[in-house]
């Protein structure tokens, strides 16, 4: 029977798993999130001037401080899955804590955005862009949750079961995932928060 | 051999047991298994096809339009419903199938997540057939409803078969957690389709954006929530009938050395 130590994505014993586990998640999703980003893109050449105004609602500086938060928060992933290749576990944990508290102001900042806009009455049948608006980051949103569900679970599991032959593989498998979440603001971003900016001049 | 406190599952102590013969034990699970792909095949001639809902009938329709659909089209409404109650019920021995595989995937597992598979995929023909029923209902006496009420069966049956997509999420990633215990060299649901059964369950979860829009992408007739949502349930019942089929010789293969050893 063969045994493979090299880090195993989506926990296959068989490393000859082409397209292995937790990516197919990943590239399913992507393509799913790829037609809304498409179908935003046709519906707003429909409609450029609606969304071009609704775009200048949105709080870009809220958007960048979440591209940051999420990138930051995905590099200490990167320093965690680093850690548990070379068995440091405290380590391990240590960066995973960072990463899910630093993630954890994407909520705070998501919460003061979408508060703000349900103040105005702004919601998803305001207009078409309000509608991907409310899709794309709530559908953002609810895989950032399974992402922190998922950086908890590997914290509370590397208690007891940092020795479980698996172990690798469901952290590598748990940092992909949470980097396709930062990915994901990475392209919706510049779509809502960036295209049809319009900058005012300084007076 | 039969010492009770062996077994984890009572699945596991049947399995054991030579009291059946191979040929005994596996009976009717490739028959089960290939009533998936006859459910498919018979729903969308006879629930698609025949029912208009492929695609559905657009929500901004006026309630007149709609009426108009279940006046001109009563009989082949009533053929395609009729169908899909029918076929619809295959539902069930499919997820049988799935079920008795799920059992057998690791011994050190206990039967939790192959139980909600099993009665998640059969209370799965519930919004299937009923919604049909809805739909059956306008086409039994079209010229007597007024249009506001034939639009109503229309959209209740919509209404059904889309929300209720949580009791099929349930099996689907059901399916794909216990195929990811799979200790084997080479599992019985290999990783990816473990992970496509999980995704594609929890994709439904765009259906909850579908009662608020009548036109556009969300709504019951919208390219994510009707076209995407029903081609990735589609593909699921088409990989996961796949790899049950083939599961079922190798467990057969695992059995019968078992047996031999005993």
């Amino acid at each position: 029977m063969e045994h493979s130590t090299a880090p195993s994505i989506g926990a296959s014993r068989n490393q000859r798993d082409l397209v292995s586990g937790i990516l197919v998640f990943i590239i399913a999703d992507l393509i799913v999130f790829g037609m809304l980003f498409t179908g935003f893109m046709v519906d707003r050449s429909k409609e450029l001037a609606v969304f071009n105004q609704s775009a200048n609602t949105l709080n870009y500086q809220l958007g960048l401080l979440n591209l940051l938060i999420l990138v930051t928060s995905g590099l200490c992933v990167v320093f965690a899955v680093t850690a548990a290749r070379e068995g440091r576990i405290t380590a391990l944990r240590n960066w995973i804590l960072a990463a899910f508290l630093i993630g954890a102001g994407f909520g705070v900042s998501k919460a003061i955005e979408y508060g703000d806009k349900f103040a105005h009455d702004i919601g998803m049948h305001t207009n078409a862009f309000y509608m991907y608006y409310f899709a794309l980051t709530g559908a953002h949103f609810l895989h950032f949750l399974g992402g922190m569900g998922a950086l908890a679970f590997i914290w509370f599991y590397s208690l007891r079961h940092a020795a479980a032959p698996d172990f690798r593989g469901k952290i590598e498998a748990v940092g992909l995932y949470w980097h396709m979440v930062d990915l994901l603001w990475i392209l919706i971003f510049p779509l809502l928060y960036v295209l049809g900016l319009q900058w005012q001049p300084c007076p | 051999m039969n010492d009770p406190r062996m077994f984890n599952t009572e699945a596991y102590f049947r399995y054991y047991n030579p009291v059946l013969s191979n040929e005994s034990y596996f009976k009717y699970w490739r028959v089960c298994a290939a009533m998936g792909p006859v459910f498919l095949a018979a729903f969308i001639v006879c629930w698609g096809v025949l029912g208009s809902n492929i695609p559905p009938i657009p929500a901004d329709f006026t309630a007149d339009q709609l009426a108009q659909h279940f006046r001109t089209n009563y009989n082949e409404v009533r053929a395609g419903m009729s169908g899909a109650m029918l076929f619809g019920c295959l539902y069930l021995p499919w997820t049988l199938a799935i079920y008795k595989v799920m059992q057998l995937i690791n011994r050190n597992e206990n039967d939790i997540v192959s139980t909600l598979q099993m009665w998640g995929g059969a209370l799965t023909v519930v919004p299937l057939v009923t919604s049909s029923v809805f739909w059956l209902t306008g086409a039994y006496r079209p010229d007597e409803l007024d249009p506001k009420t034939l639009q109503m069966l229309y959209d209740q049956g919509w209404l059904l078969i889309d929300m209720f997509y949580f009791i099929t999420t349930i099996p689907m990633v059901c399916i794909g957690v216990a195929g990811l215990t799979d200790q084997r060299e080479k599992p019985l649901f290999p990783r990816w389709a473990c992970w496509y059964s999980i995704w594609a369950g929890l994709s439904f979860l765009f259906e909850l954006l579908m009662p608020f829009f009548k036109s556009g992408l969300f709504a019951r007739q919208g390219w994510l929530n009707f076209w995407v949502e029903f081609v990735v349930w589609f593909a699921y019942i088409l990989i996961i009938t796949f790899f049950t089929m083939k599961a079922i010789p190798r467990l057969a293969k695992e059995r019968e050395d078992m047996l031999n050893r005993a």
